[in-house]
């Protein structure tokens, strides 16, 4: 390929992913802007004059406490689904047999089950059992079962990658099953395993259906459902709304822009295998 | 306790020692996390199914012995006249999203697949949008199609597009759209990687002996690149239905399925009958009957992938 083609491509790509990614511009320049500046005609695409308003949108949101909900939300269920679903990942990489094949099948359909329809049953049963009295709990809960499936769907085919004679070795070497899981294939699917981690980290922490059903008190709520009430129906301090997405989503896209070409290995082998 | 039938196992039986050490040890671990499922997920795909039969309202919310109504709730449902209307929403919002996001995906897929230097980080950007949670995406769009203020009307309009700002949100013709708009948004990273995934599985010599035989760049990509990519299309087809079915924050975000069921589907109806009229038999009989769609749809996508020894 010659160089001015290649760079008149480039320039092209370059274009196309700034305007996918506009929206997540208008959503830092829009926190910079004045009041008067959001609604000027035509819009400025450049804030004439920055009023970051971060700590006041910090403060008076008390979103301290919506977001330390979100992380206790998040690495609740993050510990669940790993503590819960490694060891059946493992197993399930390992052993061959028609119950594991239809084990997996019911783990596949399971992962497609959508939470805002299964929130319904989830919410009553809670209840009944007297759940509801730890509403973020609840939501740990209900969420680490979202996540399970694809949690073991994606460590499995860590697992897989990892060959089989390793751990032989080390049983042969008089490794006890759970010493070889432990000390030989866990540490080699790693990678599998963090970069899955941080994705139902990150998914839980975004989490929206479950705690908008299940958390009636506000102290309790997380960041999600903490936008949603601030956003109301007629709201239009967009500044701000737009200020609080900003706080809210820097640490995620903070995340993605380390991890983001091992998440993509991850996904794609997890999505294709 | 089903026996698994366990090649790699050295020590056989399920005593004590053998659930730690031999082939116990590997159905412990699949039955702990299943059990975990079976209760947290397929118990509550049972009780939905009892709900729908029954009347369950505020009143009858902590009770166990709730009034039978056998497929009452079923005829309330499908009967009430805003279900023609959901149903309507339902299809457009998963036709337009599935159909536009292929479109895009697969377009752009195959603008990266030329390999200019910086493609693959110039593509990799575009996953930033998948990482989103999609209630603050459903934020960032509502202000984006705000009617007055919105920059998407303002780019619109100086391009001489529209002469009138649409009031994208609250016009009913137009609040479907908008939701679709956002979850295209949503939707585009998934299909370009997945398609960039196949596309990059195709062997290079194919598309030389074809150009060497004369075939043009069009009949290039219609007799090798469509037919080699069946298997993937499939797949973002089938998953990108399932996920736009899941799709619940941005109507949350957006519109509340309004202005009058206007922008409403069914998966955020039977969260509205449930959670806010409180009709929580009506909302799992929705629920009931939109699960058996999208796990219907799953299992035929993994049936049909299992033949080609993926997943």
């Amino acid at each position: 390929m010659d160089r001015l083609k290649g760079n008149a491509l480039m320039l092209a790509g370059a274009l196309l992913a700034a305007i996918y990614l506009f929206p997540l511009y208008w959503m830092y320049v829009t926190a910079l802007k004045s009041g008067t500046e959001i609604m000027a005609y035509p819009p400025s695409f450049w804030p004439a004059d920055p009023t970051p308003i971060f700590g006041e949108v910090w403060g008076r949101l008390q979103m301290a406490s919506y977001l330390k909900n979100s992380v206790l939300i998040a690495g609740g269920t993050t510990a669940l689904v790993v503590l819960f679903g490694t060891g059946c990942a493992y197993a399930m990489s390992r052993v061959k047999s028609v119950w594991i094949d239809i084990a997996l099948f019911a783990v596949l359909m399971m992962q497609v089950l959508p939470s805002s329809l299964m929130v319904t049953p989830i919410f009553v049963f809670f209840n009944q059992i007297g759940l509801m009295d730890w509403p973020r709990g609840a939501v740990i809960l209900a969420q680490a079962a979202k996540m399970l499936p694809l949690y073991i769907v994606l460590v499995r085919a860590a697992f897989l990658q990892v060959p089989a004679e390793l751990e032989e070795a080390a049983l042969v070497d008089g490794n006890s099953r759970v010493g070889a899981f432990l000390s030989i294939m866990v540490p080699l699917a790693r990678n599998g395993i963090l970069v899955t981690g941080v994705l139902v980290f990150l998914q839980s922490f975004g989490e929206y259906v479950y705690a908008r059903s299940m958390i009636g008190a506000r102290e309790l709520q997380p960041a999600t459902v903490g936008l949603q009430s601030f956003m109301g129906p007629n709201s239009s301090d967009w500044s701000g709304v737009m200020s609080y997405a900003a706080i809210y989503v820097t640490p995620v896209l903070a995340i993605f822009v380390l991890l983001q070409r091992r998440i993509v290995s991850g996904l794609t082998s997890g999505a294709l295998k | 306790m089903p026996a698994l039938s366990l090649p790699r196992s050295f020590r056989p039986g399920l005593t004590l020692g053998g659930l730690i050490d031999g082939r116990g040890f590997d159905t412990l671990l699949v039955m702990t996390a299943l059990g975990y499922l079976a209760v947290f997920s397929a118990w509550p795909l049972v009780y939905n199914l009892i709900m729908s039969l029954q009347e369950v309202d505020l009143f009858s919310l902590a009770s166990f012995d709730r009034p039978f109504v056998g497929l009452g709730n079923y005829r309330d449902v499908l009967g009430a006249p805003e279900m023609p209307q959901i149903f309507r929403n339902t299809a457009v919002f998963v036709a337009a999203s599935v159909s536009l996001q292929l479109a895009i995906g697969f377009a752009l897929a195959l603008f990266f697949e030329l390999r200019f230097p910086g493609a693959s980080f110039l593509r990799g950007l575009f996953l930033a949008g998948w990482i989103m949670p999609p209630l603050v995406v459903g934020a960032i769009w509502s202000w984006i199609l705000a009617g007055d203020f919105g920059v998407l009307n303002y780019a619109l309009k100086s391009l001489g597009i529209i002469d009138e700002n649409i009031f994208w949100l609250s016009d009913p013709a137009r609040s479907l759209w908008s939701v679709i708009i956002a979850n295209i948004w949503l939707g585009v990273p998934f299909n370009l990687i997945l398609l960039s995934v196949g596309l990059a599985g195709i062997p290079e010599d194919l598309y030389e002996a074809a150009e060497m035989d004369g075939a043009t760049r069009v009949q290039r990509f219609f007799t090798i690149t469509l037919p080699l990519m069946r298997a993937q299309l499939g797949a973002v087809i089938s998953l990108g239905t399932i996920f736009t079915l899941q799709q619940f924050d941005l109507f949350a975000g957006l519109t509340q399925g309004g202005p009058s069921n206007s922008s409403n589907v069914m998966q955020y109806w039977s969260w509205q009958l449930s959670f806010q009229e409180y009709q929580i038999g009506l909302g799992s009989v929705i629920s009931v009957l939109m699960i058996g769609v999208v796990v219907g749809l799953a299992a035929i996508y993994v049936r049909s992938t299992r033949h080609e020894q993926v997943y």
